[in-house]
């Protein structure tokens, strides 16, 4: 027999299943974009005040370390011009895109954004992103 | 699988955890500082210096801001009006305060004070992001950075005050404050009754995180944030102090 | 190879001592509406970026404060310093934004700022 936290697991569960209604055709003909479709894929992700959600949990969480160096970083990097920090809500809340926007965790998008201001502003190359990446990995093998 | 092997203050290996993984979070956000450090974008004394100014913002100064509103009306009818100056008094000096001598990049320096009265509950949101009066308040609650709370509040306040546990008349106006530009906003909750006579002191630890943001209003007695779950960390943030 | 440089100083320049948005303080001009003001909210293309949230186009507010010249936050966003506006901080009832805002609940509101360039007189 379930436990009653298995039954509210199972609960939260399924108010996440929903039919979805997939198009059968990516990059759609124009002439089948209207005007509602055209505002709702050209939207700020980040405009969400009034959308319908449901009632939850209101949570704390504790700062892991990563995320209050990742502030750090991203208020260092206004500090010292590289940006303001409405450039990086700019790129951090609508540019990411919608998927990332509602699928990263909140300061996975602020670490996101400051990987990418240093290589869209030419400060980095990718390849030397990528090559630094792979290193730090190594040093935890 | 990645182990990462410490040592603690007093040089003892703890015992071998059964999994201790660094995360992609972690491993990207070593590379993006250790990078922007070596290409001069800032230093590592830059990060220290911010990451130590973090640690001294958390909410004592707002509630004091509140407590001396509520003994002296001129302090509070400065404090609606210009609650920059008004936060110098708390100290708090949202322009020097930090290492840029121009406000935090951020929080900006446009606080602003708003009144509750009898007949008026503010609350407060930020729709677009999680925009918080940080050098005043500290770090926002996790909750008030969700989607959840941020698709909600603006349109069935009500309901979401409710599930925080406020329910108000209906002849109160609840305002809901979106700071979705450069102003910051925390709230001067009503003083409530059975608080006669008492100091600034007294009155200031009545005034919660959770009261400054409107969620909840001061009771006597009352000195702390109403319970909630809290997700733990897996690193949690080292405290040097 | 082509490669931008960049100045990282304008803003430090500008801002230190002074604050933001307290820097660009005079830079805007007059003030196109004033405390008390009627307004209707512009639904201009919201493409790329936007600052003013869908839930207040087409609706009326009511200025309750004029509060500080900033560039746009459309333009800000690029680094783009150089026109400031006035901002100005709107009063909506909520019956006005939302339908089926209960009858019950007619007194609430919500406030927030947009920049000049949304507002038209209502």
């Amino acid at each position: 027999m379930s436990s009653r936290k298995q039954l509210m697991k199972h609960y939260q569960l399924v108010g996440q299943l929903q039919p979805a209604l997939h198009a059968p055709q990516h990059a759609p003909y124009p002439d089948t974009i209207d005007h509602a479709l055209y505002r709702a894929y050209t939207r700020s992700a980040h405009d969400i005040g009034g959308e319908p959600d449901v009632p939850i949990t209101w949570e704390e969480k504790e700062e892991e370390q990563w995320e209050l160096n990742t502030f750090a970083t991203c208020e260092c990097l206004a500090w010292r011009g590289i940006w303001n920090a409405e450039e990086r809500r700019r790129r951090q809340n609508v540019d990411l895109g919608q998927t990332q926007y509602l699928g990263l965790p909140y300061y996975g998008r602020w670490l996101m954004t400051a990987a990418l201001i240093m290589v869209d502003k030419q400060y980095v190359t990718l390849t030397e992103l990528v090559n630094k990446i792979d290193e730090v990995k190594k040093r935890y093998e | 699988m990645a182990k990462k092997h410490t040592e603690d203050e007093h040089g003892h290996r703890p015992p071998a955890p059964m999994v201790d993984e660094i995360s992609d979070f972690e491993v990207l956000e070593m590379a993006v500082r250790e990078l922007a450090i070596e290409k001069g974008l800032f230093s590592a004394d830059d990060h220290r210096r911010w990451t130590e100014y973090v640690h001294t913002l958390g909410p004592l100064p707002a509630a004091r801001l509140v407590a001396k509103a509520w003994v002296n009306p001129a302090y509070k009818k400065m404090a609606v009006t210009d609650g920059v100056k008004a936060s110098l008094e708390v100290g708090v000096d949202w322009i020097n305060d930090m290492p840029t001598h121009f406000g935090t990049p951020s929080d900006y320096c446009n606080l602003r004070v708003l009144e509750d009265t009898p007949k008026l509950k503010h609350v407060v949101v930020c729709t677009l992001c999680s925009c918080y009066p940080r050098p005043i308040l500290g770090q926002s609650p996790e909750w008030y950075r969700t989607p959840n709370y941020r698709r909600r509040l603006v349109r069935w306040p009500r309901q979401v005050l409710a599930e925080f546990g406020l329910q108000l008349p209906p002849d109160v106006e609840i305002r809901v404050a979106d700071s979705n530009q450069k102003t910051r906003y925390i709230v001067l909750p009503v003083r409530p009754a059975g608080t006669e006579g008492w100091t600034e002191e007294q009155l200031a630890e009545i005034v919660t995180r959770d009261c400054l943001i409107g969620v909840a209003v001061p009771k006597p007695g009352v000195k702390a944030n109403a319970k909630r779950p809290v997700h733990p960390a897996v690193h949690p943030v080292h405290h040097d102090h | 190879m082509s490669k931008v440089q960049h100045d990282r100083t304008h803003h430090a320049k500008k801002a230190t001592g002074k604050g933001d948005p307290q820097c660009f303080k005079g830079e805007a001009g007059p003030a196109k509406f004033k405390v008390g003001d009627r307004v209707r909210i512009r639904d201009l293309p919201d493409i790329f970026y936007t600052r003013c949230q869908v839930y207040t186009r087409g609706a009326s507010a009511t200025v309750s404060a004029v509060v500080y010249e900033s560039p746009a936050a459309e333009d800000e966003a690029w680094d783009n310093t150089d026109k400031p506006e006035w901002f100005y901080s709107l009063v909506f009832r909520q019956k006005d934004l939302w339908p089926n805002y209960p009858d019950l609940f007619a007194n609430d509101t919500l406030e927030t700022e947009l920049s000049e360039r949304w507002l038209e007189k209502a």
